[in-house]
């Protein structure tokens, strides 16, 4: 019985192989005429890659609270050759201050507080163009600037954050590229007593993958 | 039966080839898929560039008559190939020149004023002031009809001593859907939450939620391609348990993408 099935199961499947491969065969008779078959266009058989997905991992100066390292992740939607909007959403934990080093362990801030969390809304600006890594090798890159607004959550509180950056992207393939970035997160804290607009300057190095 | 015969020991050499056969099936299927649009040059020539932007280099140039096969597509450019293997990527608008396959004008959305009115989802990010605090909104818009919207609104609004945090279903309209600039009215109903800033927590307040209504009057701007500006005011009646209600007004400039 198992036999009989098998070689019923075996003779559909290539039966139908076969009439695939027929239907190909008829085909490749056709390229012998000058006019081979060719595909309409259409939205749905191209494949669109305007979305960019990113991880970057850097160091981040958190103003008064020394440096530590950074995770980011972002998405972007490529809208124009120039112009993109990017999501981001980043994660530090911050070091001492002076005055807690200096005190001998004076904690000013609870471990869960040091926890530096932020997430940006940005627009982004491409100046695109070459890179000659030599005389032979030579890759798509472009240099950016993005202009963009979000909230920091550290120290207990949220802060509305402004922030400036500039970056280069060095496309390795069409959809797979690398970026450097440099970021300034402006906002305004009380932390250590009065109040302030803080600089917090991070640089990362990213992996992207247009999709 | 069928999974029996599947679950049969493999001592059989019937499994390899049943293996094979589909396998040999899905690489016939997936041929199939991978088989690429093309479209022919009807202008004197079309400039195939190195990258997706008219910035890059024109690495080739595709004669009048020439077959491109269209690979890929990042914004209004297109990744195309010739049928002696040269790939570069060419304009929109110079792919509009071109005849398809059946010799008809190719026609792609290209993010202009007429796709826009056959937009389904509009995504704002705005930010502005909230009762004088800075705050930062993104809605989410589905496209009911051509002068409705039903989107999710989002206002995150971080002051001095507190933090606010709205959350709305929010219904616009639109009586000219078919002008560039166009004024709608925003009518929004939700929750809004307010914690106090940490500094604050030790004189006793703590995080609170209310009902929220809002009424808003907006304008919208087809900026180019895919790309809106948005200037919205908002009235926000704040349901408090207190014996008056609080009225929040909100500014917000903004953009939005569509698809």
């Amino acid at each position: 019985m198992d036999t009989r099935f098998r070689h019923l199961l075996l003779s559909c499947a290539a039966l139908f192989n076969a009439a695939v491969f027929a239907q190909q065969t008829d085909n490749s008779d056709t390229v012998i005429t000058p006019q081979p078959e060719r595909r309409e266009i259409s939205e749905a058989n191209i494949d669109s890659e305007n979305f960019e997905i990113a991880l970057f991992a850097g160091v981040i100066s958190i103003e008064d609270f020394s440096s530590s390292a950074l995770l980011s992740a972002r998405l972007a939607y490529h809208i124009h050759a120039n112009f993109f909007v990017e999501a981001a959403y980043a994660q530090a934990t911050a070091g001492e201050t002076s005055f807690e080093v200096l005190s001998g362990g004076v904690p000013l801030l609870s471990d869960d507080d040091r926890k530096y969390r932020y997430y940006n809304l940005s627009v982004g600006y491409n100046l695109n163009g070459e890179t000659f890594l030599s005389d032979r090798l030579v890759l798509n890159s472009s240099t950016y600037f993005t202009l963009g607004a979000g909230s920091t959550n550290f120290a207990g509180d949220e802060h509305f954050t402004v922030s400036l950056g500039a970056g280069y992207r060095l496309l390795l393939t069409d959809y797979l590229s690398v970026r450097l970035e440099l970021r300034d997160q402006l906002f305004n804290s009380e932390i250590i007593g009065q109040s302030k607009t803080t600089h917090n300057i991070e640089y990362g190095l990213g992996l992207s993958v247009f999709f | 039966m069928i999974i029996r015969t599947l679950l049969a020991p493999p001592s059989s050499h019937h499994v390899v080839l049943v293996g094979w056969l589909l396998l040999l099936t899905l690489w016939s299927l997936a041929c199939r898929a991978d088989e690429l649009a093309q479209v022919q040059i009807q202008t004197n020539y079309i400039d195939m560039r190195s990258g997706p932007a008219s910035s890059y280099p024109v690495v080739y140039v595709a004669a009048k008559g020439e077959w491109l096969s269209v690979i890929k597509r990042r914004t209004n450019w297109f990744k195309v190939q010739t049928m002696k293997g040269q790939a570069g990527w060419i304009s929109q608008s110079d792919l509009h020149t071109t005849l398809s396959s059946t010799g008809a004008p190719v026609r792609l959305a290209d993010g202009s004023f007429d796709d826009f009115t056959q937009r389904d989802v509009e995504l704002s990010a705005m930010a502005g002031s909230f009762d004088g605090v800075p705050s930062l909104t993104v809605v989410a818009d589905w496209v009911a009809t051509e002068n409705i919207n039903l989107g999710i609104r989002l206002t995150q609004a971080v002051g001095s001593f507190s933090e606010n945090q709205v959350a709305m279903l929010q219904l616009s309209h639109t009586a000219f859907p078919e002008w560039r600039v166009a004024p709608y009215v925003m009518l929004a109903a939700g929750k809004i939450r307010t914690l106090p800033r940490g500094s604050l927590v030790d004189s006793g307040d703590e995080a609170r939620s209310a009902n929220v209504l809002s009424i808003g009057l907006g304008m919208r701007y087809y900026l180019s391609q895919n790309f809106l500006l948005k200037l919205e005011y908002n009235n926000l009646l704040v349901k408090t348990d207190r014996d008056k209600n609080e009225e929040v007004p909100q500014w917000t400039l903004g953009f939005a993408i569509f698809f």
